[in-house]
């Protein structure tokens, strides 16, 4: 697997276009309903209160799509078409919080397909990092 | 008689869904997804090749989900980690199936793990997406 510093017209250190998204109660409620994930640590302010949490959290995925979108914006063709993404999952997204997903490329390397980028990524909440992965995409 | 999968009845190597649970992927279950997570990405408002219209990629975390809540643990689990290849966005009409096996089953800081890996295909066989779940096992009353 052979490295490179740039392809076409993407660099290692590049940074990704950055989505910065308010998730309030009507957003955790609105993906609930979308994706059917009822669990009631997400909508249930009363059993929230019963967990570790204090409070209702967004679904951790619903971070993701956040993340689907920078990937898409910079690069739909590579993303949807065998995109790779391994992320965890840090900390909670409380009703209120601002979003902000950043993201770099790191390396560019050549497989047998093609040539790929992998993306550092990361979400935060203020300073606070709550989702922390990367992504391969195809370049070419 | 619990409502939910208990932890212990969890076995490595268990087909977790059996038998394979379908999606249809719908025009107002995409249009949903979308308003949902304010995703206005062009490409997923244009048709394709004879008229067909794609979802998005993290649609996955949709139909992958729901695959596994026809076997749900306990309320109040949590999503760990999680990886996912996309080998092509679905199509709206077709129908996904989604298997997933127990990988591994562990213990950290006294709070029970399940690794599961999952394999979404249409109806003909066609690979769409993979992925591998961690989740920490809801408190079972």
């Amino acid at each position: 697997m052979s490295e490179l510093q740039s392809y076409a017209n993407i660099s290692v250190g590049q940074a990704l276009p950055e989505v910065i998204q308010v998730v309030d109660q009507h957003m955790i409620d609105a993906y609930a309903d979308a994706s059917g994930d009822i669990n009631p640590l997400h909508i249930d302010p009363e059993f929230a209160k019963t967990t570790i949490f204090g409070r209702t959290i967004a679904h951790g995925l619903l971070t993701l799509a956040f993340v689907s979108r920078v990937l898409s914006t910079w690069n739909w063709q590579g993303w949807a078409y065998g995109g790779e993404l391994d992320i965890a999952f840090l900390g909670p997204v409380y009703p209120g919080d601002t979003v902000r997903v950043c993201g770099e490329v790191d390396s560019i390397f050549q497989r047998d397909e093609g040539v790929y980028a992998r993306c550092q990524l990361v979400c935060y909440c203020g300073e606070k990092p709550v989702v922390k992965g990367f992504s391969v995409c195809k370049i070419n | 008689m619990s409502d939910y999968v208990t932890y212990d009845s969890l076995t490595e190597g268990d087909d977790f869904l059996n038998p394979i649970p379908a999606y249809k992927v719908t025009q107002e279950a995409v249009d949903k997804y979308l308003l949902a997570t304010n995703d206005n990405t062009l490409e997923l408002q244009q048709t394709g090749p004879g008229n067909t219209r794609i979802a998005p990629p993290m649609l996955a975390a949709v139909y992958v989900i729901e695959a596994l809540r026809t076997r749900v643990g306990p309320p109040g689990g949590i999503h760990a980690k999680q990886q996912f290849k996309f080998y092509r966005p679905a199509t709206i009409g077709e129908t996904l199936y989604t298997s997933a096996t127990v990988i591994k089953l562990y213990q950290k800081k006294g709070r029970n793990y399940v690794d599961m890996s999952t394999d979404t295909k249409n109806e003909n066989g066609e690979l769409v997406t993979s992925g591998m779940i961690t989740r920490i096992w809801g408190k079972e009353s």
